[in-house]
């Protein structure tokens, strides 16, 4: 267990790191050239595949309007820390990660190819919902 | 309000506002389907590359290429549909641009060369870019016989193949391409020139509005 207000602080870093690297990913797929991708050519390929785009609209803004609210959150949970507020925060962040599973598993066994800054981006969700779950309910 | 709320808050709205300035900036710089406004027009050596169309036509349309970049291989269909549209009035050149992140561009290039030099370039150009996600992951060996395999589909001589993909010619013409395309400043593909002007696109069916534009 960790302390409330360390939790929050956690929230809101990765949350704000999750953003940036969010919106390299958004602005990477708005240009034609190739991604800059430290696992090779798998960024790439993942933009390609036709699982960039979730019901039209392109991954990196899903990731984007996450992280946003995600931040937002830890804002309000500074001034006001109800149940509804970390109940709210735990279910955005279940989404997340559960998405983020998705698209992982996407990746593996069907693309077949890893993107470096949706796993890192997955990683992050990861330890925001840690983070969340572990909070001291201190109410 | 607490002071932890007001400088998280500050830090959230800075970055909002920053958030907001870059999705500004990105769509103004990619106003209009292809940006070639502004764009200087750069000297090309157009003796050389891999081409098709007439020399004396209108529109030159060159691309700086990669056999194993996806992005390339997704530019492929509006490219090819220039080609066809096309014939007398734009001459398509194809340069070669390996990435070094790329383990097979540059052997898969040499490979279109060679394939080039028994005539059938752009039939292996066309094979290997349809078959990029079959040999990209392979090993060394693998993809070199994968390549092989191909040449003999085209009917291609494989003992000449062989002999020329490592032959200082191919190879000669491979590092010219790069060492042009990067003094263009290349240095991402695919890369389009048209007329000279490097194209910023934002889709690669914008290439088709930009050629049908560069032709009125």
């Amino acid at each position: 267990m960790i302390s409330s207000e360390l939790s929050n602080r956690i929230i809101f870093i990765l949350s704000l790191l999750g953003l940036a690297v969010a919106s390299f990913l958004f602005y990477e797929y708005q240009i034609s050239g190739s991604i800059v991708c430290p696992t090779g050519q798998g960024c790439d390929i993942v933009r390609a595949s036709p699982y960039s785009r979730f019901f039209g609209i392109s991954i990196p803004i899903l990731g984007i309007v996450f992280y946003l609210t995600m931040s937002a959150l830890a804002v309000v949970r500074t001034q006001l820390f109800s149940f509804k507020i970390h109940t709210l925060q735990l279910l955005i962040a279940v989404l997340g990660v559960g998405f983020g599973i998705y698209l992982t598993y996407l990746e593996i066994f069907v693309i077949g190819a890893i993107c470096f800054w949706c796993v890192l981006s997955f990683i992050i969700s990861i330890i925001v919902l840690l983070s969340v779950i572990l909070a001291r309910k201190n109410l | 309000m607490k002071t932890e709320t007001k400088i998280l808050g500050a830090i959230l709205i800075g970055t909002l506002v920053l958030l907001v300035g870059g999705i500004l900036l990105l769509s103004r710089g990619n106003s209009g389907p292809a940006g070639i406004e502004g764009a200087s027009v750069s000297q090309i050596d157009y003796s050389k590359g891999q081409k098709i169309g007439s020399d004396s036509a209108k529109v030159k349309l060159v691309e700086f290429s990669d056999f194993q970049c996806p992005a390339c291989a997704a530019a492929e269909p509006s490219v090819r549909s220039i080609r066809i549209s096309y014939p007398d009035q734009v001459q398509f050149i194809y340069r070669h641009f390996p990435l070094p992140q790329h383990a097979f561009g540059r052997v898969a290039a040499a490979y279109a060369e060679a394939a080039g030099e028994q005539g059938k370039f752009w039939e292996m150009h066309e094979r290997l870019f349809e078959t990029q996600s079959e040999w990209s992951g392979l090993s060394k060996k693998e993809a070199a016989e994968f390549f092989l395999k191909i040449t003999g589909d085209l009917g291609l001589d494989e003992n000449k193949i062989k002999e020329q993909v490592n032959g200082n010619t191919i190879q000669a013409k491979i590092d010219s391409d790069l060492v042009e395309g990067r003094n263009l400043g290349v240095n991402s593909t695919p890369t389009f020139f048209l007329n000279g002007r490097k194209l910023t696109l934002q889709r690669f069916e914008d290439l088709n509005t930009a050629v049908s534009n560069a032709l009125k």
